[in-house]
């Protein structure tokens, strides 16, 4: 029960953020101006005064935290993590796939998984590849051709 | 006036062809996105923020402006239809545009909505017109530590609006300033925050921000939320079947809701558009509430009342003026949605202050006609032409959809800058908003601290720098003095006073 009371989303994310403004501030420290005249602030002032700021607001929020019950909804606790996390991995391999594979063909996987994420049309597999050719399709077609953008092509393809 | 004569010259830029189009075709976005749960206008121009890049600054102003008025306006179709408000300001309508279609005036309740947004937007639009060269002369008597004062009067009052998290309205605009702070320094040329890479010398681009904060989070919140069974009423049912003659609102229905209601709406919708941070959920509310007070029908509310409807609408379409003059004067955008209008300024190398209307009104004033012209024209052709069918909208399926917003999130980001990294640090972004909006943090504050933390640093280094380090500068300027009392006013009034009050619903 202790742990759970600690482990929420709602004290884990406060604390990941003191570690990132604890990194933030030790890098303010290291900013160094060259040039100063009487009465100008430093270019780490204002990120000196934002970390110690959030660092303030991230406390009580810590504190609102602790002080809710751990039974209380905290507003993560509906739906499951499962999802987005296919979602995330879909779209960095997406990124990744992008420029060796180009466009049509990297776009083309990507809405394939992101259909299969969101359960479209996976039992029939006709619909499927042809949703997931269309969605590919317009989209070339808005970018490449409406608004004329170079997108990355497949080595040795128009496309 | 000759200011006045140009902005009214604007809508000469609306007869090319092309223009007009980006006007049109904004719109039918506009409504498209206002009217599907979950979507909103917001997220219709950050998706469509890299496209600027490949268009003319005239015609991305106008559809912006064209995007913002549908979705305000839109949000009330499904509000009516189906109770599940398009938009977040549409809520006072969903309230009594639901019971209306309850009782078989469903087309009846739209066509209110849609007068009450035409009359409101098309006030609010000159409303606009007519003060922005008053606000343009008020805001070259600011001094750069009123400036200071008034970019610190705004940030507080976007974190104060909303009573129930402030502490996390503090953090969310303390992230997005953090994020502001990386890239070379705002008045001398030292890189912050790069950590040793030649990619974050250049600072963080708006553009991936907005994506990931608004269309990347979107789509993870549906993934988490994703429920293939989830019932929508089904748009062929009896009750949701409309004739185009239906929604043509009575004469005798329009004076009894009396024309001082649209106004005095238009009015209080504008005035809270030129706050920061209240948006059109606040005008509406605001509104709803004071015609309920004034009503000679006030039985009549929560049962149905047209005229509680006329109030909210009419309110948040003119909020869309308001909200464009803090932004515009200032560069002090008062919602999401000007927000990321101004990202586009910026792109295209627009500065926001007094000097934009005297050096480039000839850009800008297309953006405030095709406002006027959104409200006047294309809320009643629309609602006209497409209105049997806008329904059908929440029929297309989720996975399709959401699918296609991310390819169009993520190679949106891309062709922007041609950039990778700009691709991942979207997919970054759209992660944290992600966290955050789970966490009731508000992703709208971090945007706003992203933009405005920039100037609040400059304008505190100016501001001490040229009274030798005295920061009694802030307190001995009367425009400073005047904002920070203005600061203090809100704080009361929004933090104190409002809880001694009892809920007007």
């Amino acid at each position: 029960m202790a742990v759970n009371r600690f482990m929420r989303a709602g004290i884990m994310f406060p604390l990941a953020l003191i570690v990132v403004t604890t990194i933030y501030m030790g890098a303010a420290f290291g900013i160094r101006s060259q040039f100063s005249t009487p009465g100008e602030v430093s270019p780490r002032a204002i990120p000196l005064l934002t970390a110690g700021l959030m660092y303030v607001a991230l406390l009580v929020v810590l504190f609102q935290e602790l002080r809710s019950a751990p039974g209380e909804p905290d507003g993560s606790g509906s739906g499951t993590f499962l999802r987005p996390a296919l979602v995330i991995v879909a779209t960095a391999a997406y990124i990744l796939l992008f420029r060796p594979l180009g466009y049509s063909l990297s776009t083309l996987l990507f809405v394939g998984s992101l259909f299969f994420v969101f359960g479209f049309e996976t039992r029939r597999p006709l619909r499927f590849a042809l949703y997931a050719i269309a969605v590919t399709a317009a989209f070339y077609g808005l970018f490449a051709l409406v608004f004329g953008v170079r997108l990355p092509t497949f080595p040795g393809f128009a496309i | 006036m000759d200011t006045f004569l140009t902005l009214v010259g604007g809508f000469g830029a609306l007869a090319d062809w092309t223009v007009l189009g980006f006007m049109i075709g904004g719109f039918l976005i506009g409504t498209f996105f206002g009217a599907m749960p979950g979507l909103t206008s917001v997220l219709a121009i950050a998706l469509l923020l890299p496209i600027t890049y490949t268009i003319d600054v005239v015609p991305a102003l106008v559809m912006c402006a064209s995007i913002f008025m549908a979705g305000m306006y839109s949000g009330s179709i499904t509000a009516t239809t189906i109770n599940i408000p398009g938009a977040p300001s549409s809520m006072m309508t969903a309230i009594e545009g639901n019971q209306l279609m309850k009782k078989g005036f469903g087309a009846n309740a739209l066509g209110h909505a849609a007068l009450a947004s035409m009359i409101g937007g098309s006030i609010g639009a000159v409303l606009l017109m007519a003060f922005m060269p008053v606000a343009a002369e008020i805001s070259l008597l600011i001094r750069t530590p009123g400036k200071f004062s008034l970019v610190l009067f705004a940030l507080v009052v976007i974190i104060i609006v909303d009573r129930g998290a402030i502490a996390k309205g503090v953090v969310a605009t303390l992230l997005g300033v953090m994020f502001a702070t990386v890239g070379i320094d705002v008045l001398l040329p030292i890189p912050r925050f790069n950590f040793g890479t030649e990619t974050l010398v250049e600072g963080i681009d708006i553009m991936p921000l907005v994506i990931g904060a608004f269309a990347i989070s979107e789509v993870l919140i549906q993934a988490q939320n994703w429920n293939a069974a989830s019932g929508i009423p089904d748009p062929d049912s009896k009750d949701l079947k409309i004739r185009r003659r239906d929604f043509i609102p009575p004469w005798s229905e329009i004076r009894r809701i009396g024309f001082v209601t649209y106004v005095k709406s238009a009015i209080i919708g504008y005035g809270i558009g030129i706050l920061p941070g209240a948006g059109g959920s606040m005008a509406a509310f605001v509104s709803y509430a004071t015609a309920r007070g004034a009503s000679r029908h006030p039985e009549e509310y929560g049962k149905g009342s047209r005229e509680g409807i006329a109030a909210a609408e009419s309110a948040n379409n003119s909020m869309c003026g308001g909200a464009f003059v803090p932004m515009l004067m200032f560069g002090i955008p008062g919602d999401p949605t000007t927000a990321i209008v101004l990202g586009v300024l910026v792109i295209n190398g627009l500065q926001p202050g007094p000097r934009l209307l005297e050096n480039q009104a000839d850009l800008i004033a297309p953006m405030f006609a095709s406002l006027f012209l959104s409200a006047l024209v294309l809320i009643p052709l629309t609602l006209f032409l497409f209105g049997p069918y806008f329904v059908r909208i929440v029929s297309i399926p989720k996975g399709l959809l959401y699918s296609a917003i991310a390819v169009v999130a993520l190679v949106g980001s891309y062709v922007a800058t041609y950039s990778i990294f700009q691709m991942s640090l979207a997919v970054g972004f759209g992660l944290l908003a992600y966290v955050m909006r789970r966490q009731n943090y508000s992703t709208v504050s971090m945007l706003l601290g992203f933009i405005l933390g920039p100037d609040l640093e400059q304008y505190l280094r100016r501001s001490l720098s040229l009274s030798d380090g005295n920061p009694m500068v802030f307190l001995t300027s009367p425009d400073s003095l005047f904002f920070l009392l203005l600061t203090a006013l809100f704080i009361y009034m929004i933090l104190f006073r409002a809880r001694k009050k009892p809920s007007v619903l």
